[in-house]
């Protein structure tokens, strides 16, 4: 009954969709802080490679929050 | 005449309840950005207001649910539709007088629905519209929120737990720029368009659009820029409670709240849910609380909200519904909600007055 009354297919995807979504930005974002605050820290102790691989990991996690951006708002343009 | 009359009344009143929904509703999506330092409060307002009204043109999927599928529009009368809209302002209006962060959207539906069950009996309402697309998704949607925020803040204290506070508070600082940016635009689509959503109503009724037809452009604009006017004029009462009193945050929470409601709203826009801004900002923000520390929690603020939100649906559905029999009394033409427009607009003024006699409503830190 309440299946059918709210769309449960749209409702569990919205679910899912926000999981996702939230759950996955902040991930990627705190990723980032954490890569940023290591290539700090790294760089400091003079440690090249491993400041370098904390910096990478820090912009590959700002990349992927910067497309989820992006999509969030592509899909909502094309509603 | 009367018709057209009424139809102009219908829109301004639209418009009037736009403006107060970007006031008390928007006031949730800069709370968090304000209480934690992230952005000025006058620029944070400032790009808000921006983004509701680019936002107000992404999408119209939420305004043809309002228009089609929670009231019957074959029985619908323009003033019907103006009776809800009063109910709807008036609700907007008390529960911003008490600084409770309530449903704008909860408020207008309620309000239509209240009118429209007055003018045409229960047959009015579409059951299951209501239930399905209105009450169950405002129950799931803050229940949503609260959780994501809540898992979110655990995966971000997992991951920068042992990071120096200074570098994390900075960086969740920036972020909260994007994710309040974010949050604003999912706003403006989200909220806009249950004015849209309304106006369009008014026009199918009266015989000025075809049935199911979408929000025509200048509907669109209007709204957009009507709740973008709302929100640069603030609602400071509702950001102190919705920024400070439910939780003492810290850049990381508001940025996982607004992240959480962000992701809840553009969901939900996405699959056509009219869901209330208040109730997933305010589930974020409890989360986030929740998830820290459950006491971190002002329970009875919290209490006090969702007391609102209970109440917003019967309360503005009853101002409806009166708002219609008082237009009723003078029959069928435009003195009805001409009068009633004329009494709201005391009654509102005679508040305000009484108001700014005892001080100022804006804090002298909101600056």
């Amino acid at each position: 009954m309440i299946a059918t009354l709210v769309e449960g297919q749209a409702l569990l995807e919205t679910v899912v969709a926000s999981l996702v979504a939230g759950v996955g930005v902040t991930l990627a974002f705190s990723i980032a802080i954490w890569g940023f605050g290591r290539f700090a820290d790294l760089s400091r102790n003079e440690r090249p490679a491993a400041a370098g691989a904390a910096a990478a990991a820090a912009g590959l996690a700002l990349l992927g929050v910067t497309a989820a951006v992006v999509a969030g708002i592509v899909v909502m343009a094309h509603k | 005449m009367s018709a057209d009359v009424i139809l102009v009344i219908v829109v301004a009143t639209a418009l009037a309840f736009d403006f107060t929904n970007g006031f008390h509703d928007t006031a949730n999506v800069v709370a968090t950005s304000i209480s934690t330092g992230a952005a000025r409060p006058s620029v944070a307002i400032g790009a808000a207001s921006l983004l509701n009204f680019l936002g107000a043109f992404i999408s119209i999927s939420v305004a043809a649910t309002v228009a089609n599928d929670v009231v019957n529009s074959e029985v619908i009368t323009p003033t019907i539709v103006f009776a809800g809209l009063i109910g709807a302002i008036a609700w907007n209006l008390i529960t911003w007088s008490f600084g409770l962060p309530s449903s704008s959207s909860h408020a207008l539906i309620g309000g239509v629905v209240g009118s429209a069950v007055a003018a045409a009996g229960f047959n009015a309402v579409l059951a299951d519209g209501l239930v399905g697309k209105v009450l169950i998704p405002a129950i799931i949607a803050p229940v949503l929120a609260f959780g994501v925020a809540g898992l979110s803040i655990g995966v971000v204290y997992r991951v920068v737990g042992k990071q120096r506070p200074g570098t994390v508070s900075r960086g969740f600082k920036y972020g909260q720029i994007v994710s309040g940016g974010l949050l604003a635009l999912a706003h403006g689509t989200n909220d806009a368009q249950k004015t849209m959503g309304v106006i369009t109503l008014a026009l199918i009724a009266n015989g000025s659009l075809a049935a199911n037809a979408d929000p025509p452009l200048w509907v669109i604009a209007s709204s957009a820029a009507a709740i973008a006017l709302g929100t640069y004029s603030g609602g400071w009462r509702i950001i102190k409670t919705t920024g400070t009193r439910i939780i003492k945050m810290d850049p990381a929470q508001g940025f996982s709240s607004q992240g959480a409601g962000a992701a809840v709203i553009l969901a939900s826009t996405h699959f056509g849910f009219p869901l209330s801004t208040t109730h997933v900002i305010n589930g974020g923000v409890m989360g986030a609380g929740a998830a820290k520390r459950f006491s971190a929690v002002r329970w009875g603020v919290a209490g006090n909200i969702v007391f609102a939100w209970v109440l917003t649906l019967p309360a503005a559905a009853l101002i409806g519904a009166l708002a219609y029999g008082v237009s009723r009394i003078f029959g069928t033409g435009a003195l009805g909600p001409v009068l009633v427009t004329l009494m709201s607009l005391s009654l509102i003024f005679a508040v305000f007055a009484r108001r700014f006699q005892r001080g100022s409503p804006v804090p002298a830190s909101s600056g």
